[in-house]
């Protein structure tokens, strides 16, 4: 056996060598993840991470970014203190400050800004990560400003809307029961390693993949079929696919018959849609187009799995994801064992987690007509009506027009200004904010704008509440305690509320005349001296859990988490009982809700399928100058954004911002692995190196967002937008590609 | 797996058909050994990708590669100073620092290039975490894998658990073929 030295140094956990193993979550990337998170802790520090064993969602394992979890906690970069800014903006320059005076001067400009131009004037944001929304949306309304707003904006809403607009719902894959899984699209290889094995095991069960995807990620190269479209094509595709499935009669006809609206518009638009037409449009062979098509509407049952930025970030995404799940409503897959099943939803936009919540009700604590219009709003109406947030794509040009009103402040969780296309005119627009708010666990660029910069914990340092798709649920306890002055987002949120002297006995319970029964503060003081909202947050959350029958007492002894008792029973074709959640209760080929805004550009009822705003057919003139297709924001494993650039052992597997090319786009062009290119658009060009491989689409550059030295958003212009959902068309759009100079 | 205490084997196997390519290994790696990149990245685990084109088709297939902790390791013999020593426990091909002058000769030897040297100039690389699997625990790289590419324990008895995996996917196979009405054998 070694001697204790090695035992410390191999980091064995127990009483001998110290080292204890304490349960949280990762929370570096945030769509429905959170993997369960061991955290090896001696002497009050994490020493290493492992994924939990019993965890289901992760099952022991994490991908690259969680692995780094050290280098994101002790990062040197990490905010310890409130500062306040003594330069001018943008400058960096920060002096800090007592939690008391940032706290006070947020309130004094808050209140300041409201009574001199009304709470509207105040954009409340969260970005990653996700636990913070319902209580900073509640924090928005309560204060008066309906403008809460979220990355959503740019993410994975759109796609939801492509399913309430056809079924009133959303609807997911039910994986472990079907016989068929069409992904379309996504790679979850790298973007959820967790579920890559899944994929797999189905693959290997003789379960038949269908991979709609430009490029060849691995994903892709598991598939059956692999329909390799040209980016933004995806309507297209799908319509021709519904041709066949119409044309041949394997559509579900007695489905289709009692339970869609508009079929016969649906099925004259897709005539004009047949494979060959949709080769020359998409570049998939017309058989193979054809031989998707039959498989999916004869496998019995056949499911759809969507994702949430590359069919939808296109300026025709909504539409082009739209005749995508039309083709669930055609083969009579919606609401079947294997077929796309809806789950109630339980918890930050985790669905089918066995329980109900009161978490809209919680966030939504005033209605819209008590506030003004959210930003947003005459722009993007559908997606207004279809999602509780304002669709910050619009803040730009509200900010440069003050029209219809004008926003001052800025209140602002885990911003990334260069998420919005052309992010210097953001900034620029930005100048007219009197007070900006920035909550961050770095010192990031759009931190450097803020007047008041708070420093945020990390997942290891505080408490959350998290539902997963397998039943689970689980309140996290601190590994260890907040790193210097950090403080979880959420007590943040509450001591603001309470600096605001909020009405509101859920968010300021001191206020409230309840306050004998809910027996909670933000008095109590942590170790260091700094107030303690955990028994308010705690009080908040087992309001919000009522309908569960969890609480947050039976939470705690499960710090890990727990299965979750009596999950609410699965039930499939619940429309028979009660009809779709749409306006004529069926499901729609031809929207109920588009048709109220029909003559709106894009706003077109039937799933029409168009180009993409500055695509080689919609813009020939564009394109003899900007010959190739931009994709932008594809996933790589290390990354998630911007959060990992930072760690240098994420960072290590691509250091240089690159560009991925085809092989046979760079033998034209000379260009190697490893030289310098220059990628321009009309808005201006960047240089990056060149990485070479098959993976990338022939015709396309990929290129990945956010580098600070190399800001791919900086070359889409600001209106780049889908007119339906408001998400920018990040996949593409037209550029030129050219060598600068050899490796 | 061979009991502690004889003098077993073990290695780490990769599958590449498993293989997304997502790296977590890399990081594990470094995350239990506290690899230090700063200056010269010295990563003990790599993985490789591999394009190839089969006709028309190309095809993109991940390794990931750290030591093999070969039964006859010519890092081993090159060294001359004795640091490098193979374990009776784990048969782990492990170096001591203390004992490492830095002259690179086994680096020299490695055919699979997996000696690495940080900021002192000693080599450092893949111990198969023995100290974990003496613990009963298994390597990092190993835990961390999402789809179980990466596989620890006896290579006899890793093997005969691949040929079972195999032989159930062809007798599946013709088991399908033979419902089909083909009259093929395996």
């Amino acid at each position: 056996m070694a001697d204790l030295e090695s035992l410390i140094a191999a980091k064995i956990p127990g009483p001998r060598t110290g080292i204890e193993i304490r349960k949280s979550i990762c929370t570096i990337c945030d769509p429905t993840t959170q993997c369960g998170l061991d955290c090896y802790v001696k002497d009050g520090r994490i020493i290493k991470v492992e994924g939990s064993l019993e965890h289901p969602q992760n099952r022991g394992t994490l991908c690259a970014k969680g692995a780094a979890q050290r280098q994101w906690v002790y990062h040197k970069d990490r905010l310890l203190h409130p500062a306040k800014r003594v330069g001018p903006r943008g400058s960096g320059q920060m002096v800090p400050i007592s939690w008391e005076e940032a706290l006070s001067t947020i309130a004094n400009n808050l209140v300041r800004l409201r009574d001199s131009y009304g709470p509207e004037s105040i954009v409340f944001y969260c970005g990653y990560p996700k636990h913070p929304r319902p209580f900073l949306k509640r924090l928005a309304h309560q204060f008066g400003s309906p403008n809460f707003c979220t990355e959503s904006s740019t993410c994975f809403t759109a796609m939801a809307m492509a399913w309430q607009l056809a079924f009133g719902d959303m609807a997911g894959p039910d994986l472990p029961r079907t016989k068929c899984l069409m992904i379309w699209t996504g790679n979850p290889a790298h973007a959820r390693p967790l579920a890559a094995r899944g994929i797999k095991e189905a693959r290997d069960k003789g379960v038949i993949l269908i991979v709609v995807d430009p490029r060849l990620s691995p994903t892709a190269a598991l598939a059956d079929l692999h329909l390799k479209l040209r980016p933004g094509t995806d309507g297209a595709l799908a319509l021709a696919m519904a041709h066949v499935i119409i044309e041949e009669g394997l559509y579900d006809l007695e489905f289709v018959a009692r339970w869609t609206r508009g079929f016969e518009e649906f099925r004259a638009y897709a005539a004009q849609f047949s494979p060959p037409t949709a080769e020359g449009i998409t570049g998939v062979p017309a058989s193979l187009i054809a031989e998707a098509a039959r498989l999916y509407a004869t496998t019995k049952p056949a499911a759809l799995m969507t994702s949430a930025a590359p069919v939808v970030q296109n300026t025709n995404g909504l539409q082009n994801q739209r005749a995508a799940v039309c083709l669930v409503a055609l083969t009579g897959n919606f609401d079947v064992p294997g077929g796309n099943v809806v789950a109630p939803s339980a918890w930050l936009e985790v669905s089918g987690a066995g329980f109900i919540t009161r978490e809209h009700e919680f966030a939504q604590s005033r209605p819209w007509s008590d506030m003004a219009p959210r930003i947003g709003a005459e722009r993007f109406p559908v997606w207004t009506e279809l999602f509780d947030q304002a669709q910050s794509m619009a803040l730009t040009r509200q900010l440069e027009t003050d029209s219809p009103y004008p926003l001052r402040g800025l209140v602002a969780f885990g911003m990334n200004h260069r998420m919005w296309p052309e992010p210097s005119r953001l900034l620029r627009a930005m100048e007219k904010l009197e007070f900006i708010v920035d909550v961050d666990l770095f010192a990031t660029d759009t931190s450097r704008y803020a007047d008041i910069v708070l420093p945020a914990s990390s997942s290891v340092e505080r408490s959350e509440l998290r539902a997963y798709p397998q039943k689970y649920v689980v309140f996290t306890q601190p590994a260890i305690p907040p790193l210097g002055d950090s403080r979880p987002d959420i007590d943040i949120i509450f001591s603001l509320a309470a600096q605001l002297g909020l009405d509101d006995p859920l968010l300021n319970p001191s206020e409230s005349p309840y306050r004998s029964a809910v027996d909670s503060s933000c008095t109590e003081t942590r170790p260091d001296g700094a107030p303690d909202c955990i028994s308010a947050y705690e009080a908040a959350l087992d309001w919000i859990l009522a309908p569960s029958g969890l609480t947050i007492d039976e939470l705690k002894k499960h710090p890990g988490g727990m299965f979750v008792p009596n999950p609410l029973p699965v039930e499939f074709r619940k429309y028979e009982k009660q009809g779709f959640g749409t306006p004529s209760g069926k499901a729609e080929f031809v929207s109920s809700v588009l048709e109220k805004y029909a003559d709106r550009p894009g706003h077109d009822p039937l799933p029409v399928y168009r180009e993409p705003a500055l695509s080689p057919v919609s813009a020939p003139e564009e394109a003899a100058r900007y010959p190739f297709i931009l994709g932008t924001g594809t996933r790589l494993p290390m990354f998630i954004h911007s959060r990992t650039f930072r760690l240098s052992w994420t960072r290590c597997l691509r250091p240089a911002p690159a560009a991925d090319l085809h092989p046979d786009d760079a033998a034209r062009l000379g260009i190697a692995s490893g030289d310098l290119i220059e990628i321009s658009t009309s808005l201006g060009a960047i240089q990056v190196k060149a990485n070479i491989t098959s993976m990338a689409c022939p015709g396309v550059v990929h290129m990945f967002h956010d580098y600070p030295e190399a800001d791919v958003n900086s070359l889409i212009s600001a209106d780049y937008l889908d007119p339906v959902s408001g998400f920018p068309g990040y996949k593409a759009l037209l550029c030129q590609v050219r060598k600068v100079s050899q490796a | 797996m061979g009991e502690i205490g004889t003098t077993t084997s073990y290695v780490i196997q990769h599958d590449t058909e498993s293989c997304i390519g997502c790296y977590a290994c890399v990081v594990a790696c470094m995350d239990q050994n506290d690899v230090e990149i700063e200056e010269s990245p010295a990563l003990w685990r790599q993985v490789y990708t591999l394009e190839s084109k089969v006709g028309p088709q190309w095809r993109i297939q991940y390794f990931s590669l750290a030591c093999l902790h070969c039964a006859d390791a010519p890092c081993l013999l090159a060294c001359p100073t004795g640091a490098i020593n193979k374990s009776l426990t784990t048969g782990a091909v492990v170096v001591q620092s203390e004992l490492c002058i830095g002259c690179r000769s086994c680096s020299m030897a490695c055919p699979f290039g997996v000696p690495r040297f940080g900021k002192t100039g000693t080599m450092q690389k893949c111990h198969l975490c023995h100290v974990r699997v003496e613990s009963g625990l298994q390597p990092a790289c190993v835990r961390v894998c999402p789809t179980g590419a990466l596989r620890f324990g006896n290579p006899n008895q890793l093997g005969f658990e691949t040929g079972q995996r195999r032989a159930s996917q062809l007798v599946e196979a013709a088991n399908s073929a033979n419902k089909a009405g083909s009259t093929a054998g395996i």
